[in-house]
């Protein structure tokens, strides 16, 4: 009965003070948590004890001189400095040998590349597939190596209890091992959060309303936690872990280009929310970090060279390819150039993308109206 | 005739005291007189406070919702930079060190004024200077950068960057100007008898603090101008785009601003000293320990800058190494906790409003410090690392720590200041309230960030949404018991009772001259003893004041210096 409560108490207290545990480092940074956690305890105790209860047991009448005039003690004040060191050393070594763990990613584990950029994610699973959503495997230690094309930004996944910053100019790494795989949503609650998705929130899936991804799987979070700007709060994406390899090489190969039957221009809907597109560009002709894709395609604008261009195929490739060319007058020239991470297929299909958002747009092209 | 004589000054003539012998807006603004600098240092500061304390009521009115309630993002980044740029430039840095530090180190040591009045004067001026360039930051395109400055994001923004560290980089001269005049005032006029360890121990604070400011703040300005250098003229030193290192520059800005840490919480620490002991009416317990761990969290404070960025992607080792020095950091702040507690043994304890804060701040305090643990073991920080423990964490330092010190220093040398004493019931409840707020502000923010819930979030996931609203209530708890307070300060300017001399009992030499103070400070150098002896006191219910019995002697020169200053007329 005992074991029981306190069995309990101590699932009481986790929960209380963490997410759920789904890596390898989970548990020790846990256990190591708890346990700075009743030093705490041990030293707060008496101390609040003491203050309080001295703080009220001596108050005297104004005047009325103290008990002890005791100035100092020497043995005492030696003895309570140097042994809460002892904790200290304990503590410190805890910490360090947990960090190391996390340090050096085990030999043959999986790699992810992934960029940031204000604000979203890439993720890199290889072969021109890219996703801002993170997909592992369970069990399988996988590394990430990570860039950032703008300022500092930081990963973390509280769920596996790992974080690290993003620094541009240079590549950090981090990596753990899932231990936890995410659950598959039944068919009939996809199919229900999509329909609802379609008709109310214009196609736009948010996978916290639903708790599962757009593919139906349950999944963890994952924050930028190094402040970077307006959206900061907003950058955040999923990380998806695969009971099998199989079924993740499934999900990759559903990813790895415009599977069949859709159009171009339903397809560049799809690059433009899931490149990271939609962070900078809006839709809607609001001003953001870029021009709106707005009836874009086929007007003139100025650059801030002066010159004129004409928003044509071609450009829309090259500032595609290499944003910095040609720079439209009133942006900065901040966008990442996306040269080797698009197919000639996707840069067709953005291309149709922005044609159906443009008003003289032929019926042609645009099987789907934009949203 | 009596062996003995009784130390009670009694009242200060309208032409003595310093807030009256010299009238119009002129005497104050070229005054060269410590106590008014003092004072014009303690009106920017709260000013500065005020405004910082409404944005950050706005912050948490803001994340009532998860979705956010008041403002855009932009909005809320540029409210949340400012909270923290006003108030750690504006307020925590000078708030004791130059509002109180200015008013009371002269009178601690007995002397008539600062080393340099003039540079003193400077210093307030340049902190208004500063105060200036944030505000123009401020109707100007904003800023959001965070108080941090962090590169590329601030040289890539379109905001006010270079007003702002401008802003900071004047303010840091103001701070310099202050912490090695107080350097040169403690070193050369310390009166004749007080001895490195017969100073009250604020002085020590303050002399460590000052230490800091001069050696510390430079490179603060170094790394701001380098950083204005970058902006307006790419020269490549942060921005990886020209070759540069950001995390170079979390290096230098950490290099300052980890020691501006022990200049926010080192003069807390001496106030507390002052207030646990005299309010308890006992010796301070452990004067020495007390002393020397002043100078050793000053020393070792330079040494922990890395443990800003443990995420950053320093080599193993170095993190290793940055997280075993920041453990002995805890030490000397512990020694301290400790012997405050002692000293509240067998005392004769007096549950005045000063007496109340300070015990607030010890217990808020060892919170802060002990959390600090949490973040110093690596493993676990690598999980807490820019989550809202860090935002919890820091305020139960800064706030729990240095404003909560700052107020009771506040109530206990205000009947000094202004020559009034403020209703006891009122500052013992504006106590209790903010005490209360405070907690129910910052203890929900621990268990946020251990949830995960990372800082600076405009707008936030709704698992978090009950405990943010718990630290929003908290927190405008907390504003009404700061309300209450400034109102029972204020209420006692127009009709406090008149204070005495000595109201607590005290036995520093602040407390040896009139409330308050004549313009001169001391008519002569006083006697100096043990400043924590308590011996000769006595409370004399009589003039409602505390005495101290001292031996007969006999003074030089003989002569008492003139009534009225010679500004206003009193050479002839």
């Amino acid at each position: 009965m005992i074991v029981s409560n306190a069995r309990l108490l101590a699932d009481f207290t986790e929960t209380f003070w963490f997410p759920e545990s789904a890596s390898t480092f989970s548990a020790e940074v846990d256990s190591t948590y708890m346990m700075v956690l009743w030093i705490c305890i041990l030293f707060m105790v008496p101390i609040t004890f003491c203050l309080f209860y001295f703080s009220f047991k001596y108050i005297k009448r104004k005047g009325e001189p103290a008990e002890s005039q005791v100035s100092h003690h020497t043995v005492l004040e030696v003895a309570w400095s140097v042994l809460p060191c002892f904790l200290l050393v304990l503590m410190f070594v805890r910490g360090s040998i947990g960090y190391i763990d996390q340090r050096k990613a085990p030999e043959g584990s999986d790699t992810v590349s992934v960029k940031a950029f204000k604000w979203g994610w890439t993720m890199d699973y290889g072969n021109g597939v890219f996703h801002p959503e993170l997909h592992l495997v369970v069990g399988r230690p996988t590394k990430l190596t990570m860039r950032s094309s703008d300022v500092i930004h930081s990963l973390f996944v509280p769920a596996f209890r790992a974080k690290k910053d993003i620094v541009p100019g240079r590549y950090n790494e981090m990596w753990f091992d899932p231990s936890i795989a995410s659950v598959k949503v039944s068919d009939e609650k996809l199919a229900a959060a999509k329909a609802e998705t379609k008709e109310k929130f214009a196609n736009v899936f948010d996978p916290e309303r639903y708790q599962f991804t757009e593919d139906g799987y349950t999944y963890f979070d994952l924050y930028c936690t190094e402040y970077c700007g307006r959206d900061h709060s907003k950058m955040q994406t999923v990380v998806v872990v695969h009971e099998t390899d199989e079924d993740l090489k499934a999900w990759i190969k559903k990813y790895s280009g415009r599977p069949e039957g859709t159009t171009p221009a339903d397809y560049g809907a799809l690059l433009y929310s899931r490149r990271g597109c939609a962070s900078c560009h809006s839709i809607d002709g609001s001003k953001r970090v870029g021009p709106s894709f707005q009836a874009l395609f086929g007007t003139e604008h100025g650059l801030v060279s002066g010159e004129n261009v004409k928003v044509d195929e071609n450009y829309v490739r090259e500032s595609i390819l290499e944003p910095k060319a040609k720079v439209v007058a009133g942006y900065n020239p901040v966008m990442p150039a996306y040269k080797g991470q698009l197919s000639d297929d996707d840069i067709e299909s953005i291309i149709a993308y922005l044609k159906s958002l443009a008003p003289t747009a032929a019926p042609a092209t645009t099987a789907a109206a934009a949203p | 005739m009596s062996t003995t004589n009784v130390l009670n000054p009694g009242y200060a003539s309208d032409s003595e005291n310093y807030l009256k012998n010299s009238t119009g807006i002129l005497s104050w603004m070229f005054t060269l007189d410590h106590k008014r600098i003092g004072i014009m240092y303690l009106i920017g500061i709260l000013s500065a406070f005020a405004l910082g304390g409404a944005l950050a009521l706005a912050i948490r009115a803001h994340l009532l919702e998860p979705d956010g309630t008041l403002f855009t993002n932009d909005q809320y980044n540029q409210v949340f930079t400012l909270h923290g740029a006003i108030m750690v430039f504006l307020f925590i840095i000078p708030s004791i060190p130059a509002a109180l530090g200015n008013f009371l180190v002269p009178v601690m040591l007995g002397a008539k004024d600062v080393a340099f009045p003039r540079l003193n004067l400077c210093s307030f001026y340049l902190w208004v200077c500063g105060a200036v360039f944030f505000i123009c930051a401020l109707l100007g395109s904003g800023l959001d950068t965070g108080w941090t400055f962090y590169t590329p994001y601030s040289t890539t923004t379109d905001t006010s960057v270079i007003l702002a560290t401008f802003g900071a980089f004047v303010l840091g001269f103001s701070s310099i100007f202050t912490g090695l005049n107080f350097i040169v005032t403690i070193n050369t006029m310390r009166p004749p008898g007080m001895t490195w360890f017969k100073m009250p121990l604020f002085l020590w604070a303050t002399y460590s603090t000052s230490i800091i400011q001069v050696l510390a703040t430079p490179v603060l300005g170094i790394t701001l101008l380098l950083l204005i250098a970058e902006r307006t003229m790419k020269i490549g030193i942060f921005d990886p785009e020209y070759n540069g290192d950001p995390v170079t520059y979390q290096h230098f800005f950490w290099f300052y601003s980890h020691p501006a840490v022990y200049i926010m919480i080192l003069p807390a620490f001496g106030i507390i000293s002052e207030l646990i002991a005299v309010h308890s009416h006992k010796h301070i317990f452990g004067y020495r320990f007390i002393a020397y761990s002043s100078v050793a969290i000053a020393l070792l404070g330079f040494l922990v800058w890395g443990h800003h960025m443990f995420t950053s992607g320093m080599s193993a080792l170095t993190t290793i190494i940055f997280s075993a020095l920041t453990f002995t950091v805890s030490v000397p702040s512990a020694i301290k906790v400790f012997n405050w507690i002692a000293t509240l043994y067998k005392g004769s304890i007096s549950l005045t409003t000063p007496m109340c804060y300070a015990i607030s701040f010890i217990f808020l305090f060892t919170i802060g410090g002990l959390t600090g643990l949490f973040l110093g073991v690596l493993s676990v920080d690598l999980h807490l690392h820019d989550t809202y423990f860090i935002v919890a964490h820091f305020h139960y330092v800064m706030m729990g720590g240095t404003l909560i010190a700052f107020l009771g220093g506040l109530f206990h040398w205000w009947p000094k200041m202004t020559g009034r004493m403020f209703s006891e019931l009122g500052g013992r409840i504006s106590c209790l309230i903010v005490f209360i707020g405070f907690n129910m502000t910052f203890l929900p923010q621990f268990v946020l960030g251990s949830r995960g819930m990372p800082r600076r979030y405009a707008t936030y996931d709704p698992e978090f949404t009950l405990l943010h609203q718990w630290s929003s209530y908290g927190s405008f708890i907390l504003g009404m018991g700061l309300l209450l307070a400034g109102i029972v300060l204020v209420v006692s300017l127009y009709n406090g009772k008149k204070a005495p001399s000595n109201p607590w009992g005290a036995v520093t030499l602040e407390w040896q001259c009139t409330s308050p103070p004549p313009f001169y400070n001391f008519a002569r150098p006083p006697v100096v003893g043990d400043p924590y002896d308590f011996h000769d006191l006595r409370w004399d219910a009589l003039t409602e004041n505390y005495v101290i019995d001292t031996p007969p002697r006999k003074v030089a020169p003989e002569t008492l210096p003139l009534g009225t200053p010679a500004h206003a007329g009193g050479q002839d």
